[in-house]
């Protein structure tokens, strides 16, 4: 399913308007820990995290992760999203904690496999 | 982060007086914190006590979660805490971290930690200094006491001064980067 698609029927909000939203999303990786999302990620996941800051991107980034869903109403730094329009990583936002967020992800389709 | 909860702690601890020492070295990918005051201390035989997350008797939670958080953020970042305290003289939590490691937190917003610390306990003196390889940031509250004359460090102005004047003061001595995520970054 497209990002797109995906970002529209579970109600995220997108904090990076102008980058596309065209990668075909099919898995998913959900953790805080950003060594653990380095060694357990692979290309192409939409990745569920609480954390906010810029490192994140250079997480999204280097692993070619699809977007960045960002749970519990986080709201991401200022300069994470300058740099996330820079390098087009899409980031969303839910309301949703980490838990709810992901398990809607699994109902449309969204795996963990990996 | 871990700022606001150790300064809590000496300030519980009647401290009249806390420094706040960061450092970083680039050269030697490290990142120490270092809060000290001069507060009551902790008995001797209690300081293995208080980065012992499961030691829940009264006396052991005077000090909070504070320290065995703190102790497991920079053990989890290839570095480490150490308390050193003197009953009636004061204590001293330093805690070292791999200045590049990946899961290490952002400092987040030390001026806002500041700001609040010395505009709601305007009584105590607060030093904070920031070094990052051989440049240095510093601010006190005695000096700004002087400055400031008739103005208390209550004054909500003093909180808007110290956010600015510490976020300007970081800017500018580099401090609080990822030097391998800023050249991913780049």
């Amino acid at each position: 399913m497209k990002l797109k698609e995906i970002a529209e029927r579970l109600g995220w909000e997108l904090k990076t308007p102008q980058v596309p939203l065209e990668t075909e999303v099919k898995t998913g990786y959900a953790s805080d820990l950003l060594s653990d999302v380095l060694a357990h990620s692979i290309e192409g996941d939409i990745w569920v995290t609480r954390q906010t800051h810029l490192n994140i991107v250079a997480i999204a980034v280097m692993r070619e992760l699809a977007g960045i869903l960002l749970v519990s109403g986080a709201e991401p730094d200022a300069d994470t999203v300058a740099k996330a329009l820079e390098k087009s990583v899409p980031i969303f936002r839910t309301s949703l904690p980490a838990f709810e967020a992901v398990g809607r992800l699994y109902q449309i389709g969204i795996s963990g496999k990996r | 982060m871990h700022i606001m909860d150790l300064a809590q702690n000496s300030l519980a601890a009647g401290a009249t007086r806390v420094e706040v020492r960061i450092e970083e070295s680039l050269a030697e990918d490290r990142l120490t914190i270092e809060i000290s005051d001069n507060g009551r201390g902790i008995p001797a035989e209690m300081i293995p006590r208080v980065t012992d997350p499961f030691v829940t008797s009264r006396k052991a939670r005077a000090v909070g979660l504070g320290l065995p958080l703190f102790k497991n953020a920079a053990e989890s970042c290839g570095g480490g805490m150490e308390v050193h305290s003197e009953t009636g003289r004061g204590t001293k939590v330093l805690a070292w971290f791999r200045l590049d490691h990946i899961d290490r937190a952002p400092l987040g917003n030390i001026g806002e930690t500041m700001g609040i610390l010395i505009t709601g306990n305007p009584s105590v003196d607060f030093l904070y200094e920031h070094l990052v390889d051989g440049k240095s940031y510093r601010l006190e509250t005695p000096e700004m006491r002087e400055a400031l004359g008739a103005v208390p460090l209550s004054d909500p102005a003093v909180l808007e001064f110290v956010r600015g004047d510490i976020e300007e003061g970081l800017r500018k001595i580099g401090a609080g980067t990822f030097p391998r995520f800023a050249r991913l970054l780049q």
